[in-house]
């Protein structure tokens, strides 16, 4: 503890410098609005600061710096040139100025004067976690002084890298301190990364997703629409080789291939899945109806099947049934064949015109090699075994990227899992015997919008866990380069959200959807790096926070798993599965 | 310390002074100098002075219609006037039992009290009290040619300073004049463009 205390300290106390204005105005509703007394370049958009101020610390952001000047006139004319150099200077220091606009998030008690009996007492309660940063509440007096956030104020915030669940996401873009997520308390509730195309949503999301498993409290589910988590890829800017997560965490990590035989990038999986058909639920189809252009007749052929056929059989029968076949009785007359759709309709009541167009909508599924009668493992249950025994697992779609295929694979598997995850939970609170706490799970999904826009969601089985499910363990994370297309019930209950540049005004307002302040985020938002900064919002972290995110290279393994080269050899059996 | 009288008190005021001089005593005191009035023990009154006016008389007019005066008529009459040249002095402070105050002086000089010009040393203890709060008696003013006379005080008081080897004090004058007049812009300019001059 003490260690600890001092290092803390030792980061703290280097707060005390770098003073960069003192506050002139502003409110609680309004932003604050200080005088920069170093020059502006010293500054940017999006930087934390720190204001002391009778015994509080006020932390914020910095979200507009404005020029101004005492009149109009010492702005318009360029004084330079009838002044001498010395002159001129000085005047513009006193006469032309900059304001910053903070956004103050977060508020904390800055305690006794260190060295005295009454600071040991009050530090205690701040390692104890007893005192923490509560959310602003007053404002600071005029002419407190205003600095730029040093690394103790950060860990104090963000908690300090290496100390529990705080794990490095990336830096403040001044000073490049390090900024840390609470990755248990980032999966507690659904979670989004956005970011438009070329932002590095894909890297971000590794260093989160490898963050997880190697915390390994939760388990991790990945659809791997792209095939660009699991196996090793190829930068597509820089063209370096960028290690895919079963590389690193090659015992953690199962990479699973979508249908028999299939191949990753040339590796093969750890195993396949296939779907059986009795797995296919009419629900599975209705997710479809965009994708397959299904007509409003659907739904009710489809519940004649099920009640023709049973709910484990109605898709292989509906598949064998034969199309436009007909035969001819003694008198010629025309009339369909016993196995054909039509005949099957007649029989049942439904109108032979929409059977049969059902039938031909759903042939895409019929020829899906991944669908069959019969698999030859049962790789789902292989799947929720993993996930059970601190494995985590990569779907990877290998050839099968078509949104058809991804909407109705990622769709029935989480359905099934959700449904396991919630019987687990049920028998766990309602004390089962033997029920044991389920282990939290993320389902990562991809081009979410496709899976939660406003037409799909109230059917998806996603929609449902992101409103509900983190009672049942499960959560989400998603990614989208588009979350104004992801429907605003869904957006409105994602906990934390990581987002990159966005250019579409309609994406950054869906990304701030619900958040305070959010007036001057957008424009942040709006104005961030197209690479690797990100504005790191919501539930999961104490304030807004705009971060260089960490680098996915060769460095970022060394920090994360460069202290297993002196692991135990209990621990390396445990992780061998021993 | 040599101490240079410039001349007798005329008339007073708490703002400011007047004082009466010869002619031959013109050569020492100049616009924008920094006098002072020794009242009674440990008590003296310092100003600015802001205006040399010289009034004519009945026989310089008659003087200049008359034709071919000789040299000595002329230097005559130059030097021994009847009407004292009046040097115009703005009260900016006083010292009383060694401090410095830059207050206007609690009683004014009275007639025929005699002025002294400030020495160097004088004037750089004088300017160097406090955060120039002798200022804001200069720029009250408006009529009065604050910007001839700040630029005029400045150099005198900047040559003072360094002599002491104080080199920041000019600065520091010129940081508070615009902080004093960054909201009025043309006195601003107007100032720091006489100020200019003396860069």
């Amino acid at each position: 503890m003490n260690d600890e205390k001092s290092e803390i300290m030792e980061l703290g106390s280097q707060g005390n410098s770098g003073e960069i204005g003192y506050i002139v105005g502003g409110g609680l509703k309004a932003n604050l609005q200080a005088r920069l007394s170093v020059p502006a370049q010293t500054v940017q958009e999006g930087a934390f600061v720190v204001i002391e101020s009778g015994g509080w610390l006020f932390y914020g952001l910095v979200t507009d710096l404005q020029l101004g000047s005492t009149d109009p006139r010492f702005a318009d004319e360029q004084s330079e040139a009838r002044l001498p150099t010395q002159l001129a200077r000085m005047l513009h220091g006193q006469t032309l100025y900059t304001n910053l606009e903070i956004l103050t998030a977060l508020m904390m008690e800055q305690g006794p004067e260190p060295g005295t009996e009454e600071y040991d007492a009050w530090y205690q309660q701040v390692l104890d976690e007893q005192i923490r940063p509560e959310p602003v509440k007053t404002v600071p007096q005029h002419h407190a002084q205003v600095r730029l956030a040093q690394a103790g104020d950060i860990a104090e915030i963000f908690g300090k890298e290496g100390k529990g669940a705080f794990f490095r996401i990336g830096d403040t873009l001044e000073g490049g301190h390090p900024v840390c997520v609470d990755l248990d308390k980032l999966v507690q509730r659904s979670a989004g990364i956005f970011g438009a195309t070329g932002t590095g949503k894909s890297f971000l999301t590794r260093v989160i997703l490898s963050g997880l498993i190697h915390r390994d409290k939760t388990a991790v589910l990945i659809f791997d629409m792209h095939n660009e988590y699991g196996p090793d890829d190829t930068a597509s800017d820089t063209g370096l080789r960028v290690p895919g997560l079963k590389n690193k965490f090659r015992n953690k990590v199962r990479m699973v291939g979508l249908g028999r035989g299939a191949t990753i990038r040339g590796e093969q999986p750890d195993y396949t899945l296939e779907i059986a058909e009795s797995d296919i639920a009419p629900e599975d189809v209705m997710m479809l109806a965009q994708e397959l252009n299904l007509r409003e007749t659907t739904p009710t052929t489809l519940e004649a099947l099920r009640v023709s056929f049973g709910h484990e059989s109605w898709f292989h029968e509906f598949k064998h049934m034969r199309v436009n076949a007909y035969q001819y009785d003694e008198e010629g007359k025309r009339y369909p064949a016993p196995d054909s759709v039509a005949a099957w309709a007649e029989s049942a009541g439904v109108h032979p015109a929409a059977a049969e167009a059902l039938h031909s909508k759903l042939r895409r599924l019929f020829n899906a090699p991944y669908i069959v009668e019969e698999p030859a493992a049962n790789a789902l249950k292989q799947m929720i075994d993993n996930l059970d025994n601190g494995q985590h697992v990569v779907l990877s779609f290998g050839k099968h990227e078509t949104d058809l295929d991804y909407l109705f694979v990622s769709n029935l598997l989480t359905r099934r899992i959700r449904d396991v995850w919630e019987r687990r939970t049920n028998d766990f609170r309602s004390g089962h015997q033997g029920a044991s706490e389920p282990r939290p799970l993320v389902i990562v999904v991809e081009e979410a919008h496709k899976l939660l826009n406003r037409e799909m969601a109230s059917q998806t089985a996603f929609s449902t866990i992101a409103r509900e499910m983190r009672k049942y363990y499960v959560t989400l994370l998603i990614i989208d380069q588009r979350p104004s297309q992801i429907y605003d019930e869904v957006m409105s209950q994602l906990g934390t959200r990581v987002t990159g540049w966005l250019g579409d005004s309609d994406d950054i307002h869906a990304v701030l959807t619900g958040l305070a302040g959010r007036e001057a985020l957008r424009g942040m938002l709006a104005r961030l790096q197209p690479k690797e900064e990100v504005l790191m919002l919501g539930w999961g972290v104490p304030m807004p926070i705009v971060i260089r995110s960490r680098r996915y290279n060769e460095a970022f393994w060394d920090d994360l798993l460069g202290k297993q080269a002196g692991q135990s050899n209990e621990q390396i059996m445990k992780e061998l599965g021993y | 310390m040599k101490q240079i009288a410039i001349g007798r008190l005329l008339r007073s005021g708490t703002t400011g002074f007047v004082v009466g001089c010869r002619v031959n005593q013109l050569d020492a005191p100049s616009f924008g100098a920094l006098v002072r009035v020794p009242l009674a023990s440990n008590y003296d009154v310092y100003g600015i002075i802001y205006d040399i006016h010289i009034e004519d008389d009945g026989l310089v007019r008659q003087l200049i219609t008359a034709q071919d005066v000789p040299e000595e008529v002329l230097l005559d009459n130059r030097e021994n006037r009847n009407v004292p040249v009046e040097i115009a002095v703005l009260a900016l402070g006083y010292q009383q039992d060694e401090r410095i105050y830059h207050l206007l002086p609690p009683r004014p000089p009275l007639s025929l009290d005699a002025i002294y010009l400030c020495t160097m040393e004088e004037v750089a203890k004088f300017t160097a009290v406090g955060r120039f709060g002798y200022f804001r008696h200069i720029l009250r003013d408006p009529s009065r040619p604050i910007d001839e006379l700040l630029a005029a005080h400045l150099l005198a008081a900047r040559t003072a300073h360094e002599k002491v080897g104080n080199t920041r004090w000019y600065t520091d004058a010129l940081t508070e004049l615009i902080a004093l007049l960054r909201d009025d812009y043309q006195s601003l300019m107007t100032v720091l463009n006489a100020a200019g001059e003396i860069e």
